[in-house]
């Protein structure tokens, strides 16, 4: 089943010159599965998280959310929350106050659980949500996040200023919360290798377009990296594309392409000599959402 | 998983760990548990009881120990008698470096 269906959805802030953030994305998220929706900085995860949450009006394009539109809708907003660093509180309640006061909008509020988080993280129950540190906010938001246990759950960059004793207890904490009590989870964030292994599904949006969406294991096969000598691997890329490529020396380079190579072909590179390696989901991520062509080493050669 | 079942933990015909606790046990998303799961179940290291989950297959230790010796095992000497070459080390030095280890191995047992 599908929670979030986006089609061909572009945003355009302010007028017609204004800032293109969504560019024709199209999207399917998987009901309760955790998603990564993974981008460079000003790729339009924001602005693709806010659309869904029901925020934001997509300049073109529908989105759906459990079947409806969920631009101020209030059936959208009831099942959903959305989690990020700029969480506005009333300035009138404690911490504790809005721990209690969060049960009257989520209807599937764990006050013990909040409670228990709470005191584990040692918040302090008698300030004020304005007298948070940038790491304690994070963490306060978190526990509202997980304890809501909304339908749709939101989470926008939220380890920002944790530590990561905090991050990792975050992660943990909504791994069981999740298995305990499975919901559609969207987590954004740039650390891949941090979430990766809490995700079952990777979006990568560029350029305010969908990059990739594919199960976590298929994005660790996505490609390889092969190091050898130039001439074997230049006859190697032949007809292929290549992700990266970086010289080691004057004869050696080192490249990445996609993992299309069949049982043969890799047995025949090997014996050319050529070292076939794996390639993280956050070197594929890099790869694939790199600007131009080369890397920072060109940049750094030029100066 | 193949380590417990080897090492008797879990015997033949026990339930194995089910998608969620070893989502629990190793942090990871129950979907990917569940893909590890039907790799076992692929190589009948383990069968489906429909509604009840997983169990170890008699054949399990046995189907283990084979992959392990030619695609593990297999794997290392390869890459042992590559470095070898590069250092040019004879074969008759590298086995007997092989024996020695495997004598003290012995010996601390």
């Amino acid at each position: 089943m599908t929670v979030v269906r986006c089609e061909n959805v572009s945003k355009v802030y302010g007028n017609k010159n204004g800032t293109q953030a969504l560019t024709g994305l199209s999207v399917n998220i998987k009901e309760n599965a955790i998603t990564g929706v993974i981008g460079r900085n000003g790729a339009g995860k924001t602005t693709f998280l806010k659309t869904v949450a029901g925020f934001l009006r997509p300049t073109q394009g529908t989105v759906k959310v459990f079947a409806e539109n969920p631009f101020h809708h209030i059936k959208v907003a009831e099942n959903t929350v959305f989690i990020d660093g700029t969480m506005m509180f009333p300035p009138t309640l404690t911490l504790k106050d809005i721990l209690q006061e969060a049960g009257r909008f989520y209807k599937n509020w764990d006050v013990q659980l909040a409670e228990k988080l709470f005191s584990y993280f040692a918040l302090p129950c008698d300030k004020y949500h304005h007298q948070l540190s940038k790491g304690m906010k994070s963490t306060f938001h978190m526990i509202i996040g997980i304890c809501a246990r909304s339908p749709l759950t939101i989470f926008d960059e939220p380890t920002e200023g944790m530590d990561s004793a905090v991050r990792k207890d975050f992660y943990r904490t909504l791994l069981k919360d999740y298995l305990a009590h499975p919901r559609t989870i969207l987590l954004s964030s740039h650390h891949l290798n941090e979430i990766e292994d809490l995700l079952e599904e990777i979006f990568i949006i560029h350029q305010g377009e969908n990059r990739l969406h594919l199960p976590v294991d298929e994005v660790k096969n996505y490609a390889i990296g092969l190091t050898g000598e130039k001439k074997v691997i230049e006859r190697i890329c032949k007809n292929r594309e290549v992700l990266y490529k970086r010289e080691i020396s004057h004869q050696y380079i080192y490249v990445v392409v996609k993992n299309d190579l069949s049982n043969g072909e890799r047995v025949q590179v090997e014996g050319d000599g050529v070292k076939i390696s794996a390639v993280s989901t956050e070197d594929v991520f890099i790869y694939l959402t790199q600007q131009k062509e080369g890397g920072i080493d060109d940049v750094l050669e030029r100066s | 998983m193949e380590t417990e079942i080897l090492s008797g933990h879990i015997e033949v015909d026990e339930k194995m760990y089910s998608q969620y606790q070893l989502a629990d046990m190793f942090n990871i998303n129950p979907a990917t548990a569940a893909k590890g799961l039907n790799l076992l179940a692929d190589a009948n290291i383990v069968y489906k009881k429909r509604g009840l989950g997983m169990f170890v297959s008699s054949e399990a230790k046995a189907l283990i120990i084979d992959k392990r010796k030619s695609q593990t095992l297999g794997k290392l000497v390869k890459e042992i008698v590559k470095e070898a070459n590069y250092l040019n080390v004879s074969e008759e030095e590298l086995v007997e470096m092989v024996r020695v280890e495997m004598r003290e191995k012995g010996d601390s047992r």
